[in-house]
């Protein structure tokens, strides 16, 4: 009874050190694993930053009218060139309905 | 237990119940029994020890989970972790960022040929001095810097020359990818990241642990315009300073500031004195006749003027050895608007002896302008005010000498007159649209009413029909004060020409200021160095450029609706006609 019992315990008690070294290990490479993504994330974070700081800097509206004077014809808008949907003239009827006029 | 052998056990016997019994008998016994008492003790410390382990198990992995913080979590925060945070505008444009860049530095020893290593690294870093270089990689030490904050290109090309003794080492540096575009507002940091200036100065705390950008309430694009159109005319008049500013007037937001000249933050050390101090809001200037829309509001405020009232402007006043004359002289009674129309500093006079120095020092007080400004930055201007506020400072506050304020002061009070009598501290933070209980009302909606249909008639028929952007109701007023010369009199010559504008007039929205400090008449203004001259067609252009961007839509100026709002019902005297002035 008692050399069952210990032959069942001495199992389990490997069985769970086997478990628990495969665990740790697991972990450990995790662990490793986690730390070069936070390093990849950081190198990113750091390069996104260089990025924004680049795209600010690009879009200076000085540079942005320098580049438009020179490549483009666009010209600051004329305020008779805006208008609200008030101003238009009333449609006084649809095209569907004059082609029956005109028949 | 020495001795104790199976074979020496003493015989077996049966006890009553037929049981084996095992009967021990003197030293033996003793032996024995001091053998199983050990056993207890050590079994009980065995047994108290693994229990404890198992409480412990249980309380690490079960019970105290809840208060530690997860391992998962914690790792997740760390690599969000900056340094300085950033600033931006209202749309979220970076002003202001912290850059991890790297430095270039190298270590003597390990050269191998200063010269050869001198000129190949020059051929990258061109702006250096081979000769200084190599004179640095010869030197006695372990450690020399080259060059602080490269750029990843150049840090790139270094490493492909494969100059042995040449290490990085990377830094965190304050950067502004707008340069001087908005110099003044954001201020700048030394190398140590500590802000030197500006927002940088004032919110210095905040941005250190700050992992949220800050927003501000200017936007980039206004401030451009702003920038380059204060710009123009200072160099257009050749004037030695300029300041600019665009006020949200129902919110207190400053959507633009400018001072000029400026400086380029990223380079903040070798600015000039001059071009770091901010005229907008640390310069306190006598702004001259743009004070008489505080004038005309607190008359109209305290009833001792009405739109149809009027005074006689046909004498100069003296007063002491002092002579107020009028610029745009009409030698006649004029009414209330047309002493505003025409700039009439004897009407103004006249307006100010009626309602009194008492209640124009509180005005003054109510509007801010005895203290220095409420806005987020350091360098901000203490107004200075007469003491004691005698007979002849109210006289000549009345149109705007003797009173030396910040052109933020300016833009605040104007707002505040236009908005409907509010007063909001002014601010360059952005601010929440729904809080809006931070406004203080100072005067009565109808002043602000009337005050409005004023200032529309300056721009429609008085001084400042050169700032009249079509379609976007301009109301203003020009402002040409002469600056006090040196010996204390006024010089004729150094002018501060201005012009304070709000738009659109029927329901103003925002304050746009322009002041050209000490501006020369030119051949296409006739010589004329004046507020109408020379500011206002800045006025006009950047209210033309950027109301678009700000979401305001050319109205139509001959519309009933607008008409009614914003004209002056015809006194019936006979003074009252539509005249021209300049």
């Amino acid at each position: 009874m008692i050399r069952r019992s210990m032959v069942l315990w001495t199992i389990l008690a490997s069985l769970f050190a086997v478990a628990m070294f495969l665990i740790k290990h697991e972990v450990q490479v995790r662990e490793a694993r986690l730390d070069a993504l936070h390093r990849d994330i950081l190198a990113s974070q750091e390069a996104i930053q260089v990025l924004r700081a680049e795209w600010s800097y690009l879009n200076q509206p000085v540079r942005i009218e320098s580049l438009i004077r020179r490549h483009m014809d666009l010209r600051p808008t004329d305020t008779t060139q805006l208008g609200g949907y008030d101003a238009l003239p009333v449609r006084l009827s649809d095209a569907s309905d004059q082609t029956e006029v005109a028949q | 237990m020495s001795g104790f052998e199976h074979n020496q056990l003493p015989p077996r016997q049966v006890d009553d119940a037929g049981m084996p019994t095992v009967r021990i008998e003197g030293a033996t016994k003793q032996a024995i029994e001091v053998g199983r008492n050990r056993l207890l003790v050590a079994g009980a410390f065995f047994a108290i020890a693994f229990t404890l382990v198992a409480v412990r198990l249980v309380d690490v992995a079960v019970l105290s989970g809840l208060n530690e913080p997860s391992v998962a979590r914690e790792a997740a925060s760390s690599p969000l972790k900056k340094g300085r945070a950033d600033i931006v505008d209202r749309n979220g444009v970076l002003l202001a960022t912290s850059l991890s860049v790297p430095s270039l530095y190298a270590d003597p020893k390990d050269v191998i040929d200063a010269e050869v290593s001198a000129r190949r690294l020059t051929s990258v870093l061109t702006h250096l001095d081979p000769v200084e270089v190599a004179a640095k990689l010869r030197a006695e030490k372990r450690f020399v810097w080259i060059q602080r904050g490269l750029t990843p290109r150049q840090q790139y090309e270094i490493n492909a020359l494969g100059i042995p003794g040449l290490h990085f080492q990377r830094e965190e540096r304050r950067v502004y990818p707008q340069g001087s575009l908005a110099s003044h507002v954001v201020g700048f940091a030394g190398t140590d990241a500590t802000g030197l200036g500006g927002i940088e100065k004032q919110f210095d705390a905040t941005l250190r642990d700050g992992a949220e950008p800050l927003a501000l309430s200017m936007d980039i694009r206004v401030q451009h315009i702003l920038r380059e159109e204060v710009g123009r005319q200072m160099v257009a008049f050749n004037g030695i300073g300029g300041a600019g500013v665009v006020l949200n007037a129902n919110t207190g937001e400053v959507v633009a500031m400018v001072s000029l000249p400026d400086f380029d933050p990223n380079a903040a050390g070798v600015a000039s004195d001059d071009s770091r101090f901010n005229r907008a809001s640390l310069g306190v200037y006598e702004m001259g006749s743009t004070f008489k829309i505080f004038n005309t509001a607190l008359a109209l405020e305290a009833g001792t003027a009405t739109m149809t009232s009027g005074y006689d402007a046909t004498k100069p006043i003296r007063i002491a050895r002092f002579t107020i004359n009028d610029y745009h002289a009409k030698r006649r009674w004029l009414s209330v608007p047309e002493i505003f129309q025409y700039s009439s500093n004897i009407g103004s006079v006249k307006m100010a002896l009626d309602y009194g120095a008492e209640a124009q020092r509180d005005f003054m007080d109510k509007l801010g302008f005895l203290k220095p400004v409420a806005v987020e930055l350091p360098e901000r201007g203490a107004p200075m005010a007469p003491k004691p506020w005698r007979k002849i400072s109210t006289m000549t506050i009345a149109f705007g000498h003797g009173i030396a304020v910040s052109p933020l002061h300016l833009v605040s009070g104007v707002a505040t007159v236009v908005n409907g009598g509010i007063q909001w501290p002014v601010t360059l933070v952005k601010r929440d649209p729904e809080v809006r209980a931070l406004g203080r009302q100072v005067l009565s909606r109808k002043t602000s009413v009337e005050m409005r249909k004023l200032l529309r008639l300056v721009v429609e028929t008085g001084t400042g029909r050169k700032a009249s952007a079509d379609g976007y109701l301009v109301g203003g007023k020009t402002g040409t004060a002469e600056k006090p010369g040196k010996g204390g009199s006024y010089a004729r010559k150094s002018l501060l020409s201005s012009f304070v504008s709000a738009f659109p007039m029927h329901d103003p929205r925002y304050v746009v200021l322009v002041m050209i400090d000490e501006p020369k008449g030119n051949k296409e203004s006739h010589g004329y160095a004046t507020g109408g001259w020379v500011a206002a067609p800045a006025v006009k252009r950047i209210i033309a450029r950027s109301a678009p961007l700000l979401g305001i839509h050319p109205f139509d100026e001959e519309s009933p609706e607008i008409r009614q709002v914003l004209d002056i019902q015809s006194p019936p005297e006979k003074g009252r006609k539509r005249l021209a002035s300049f």
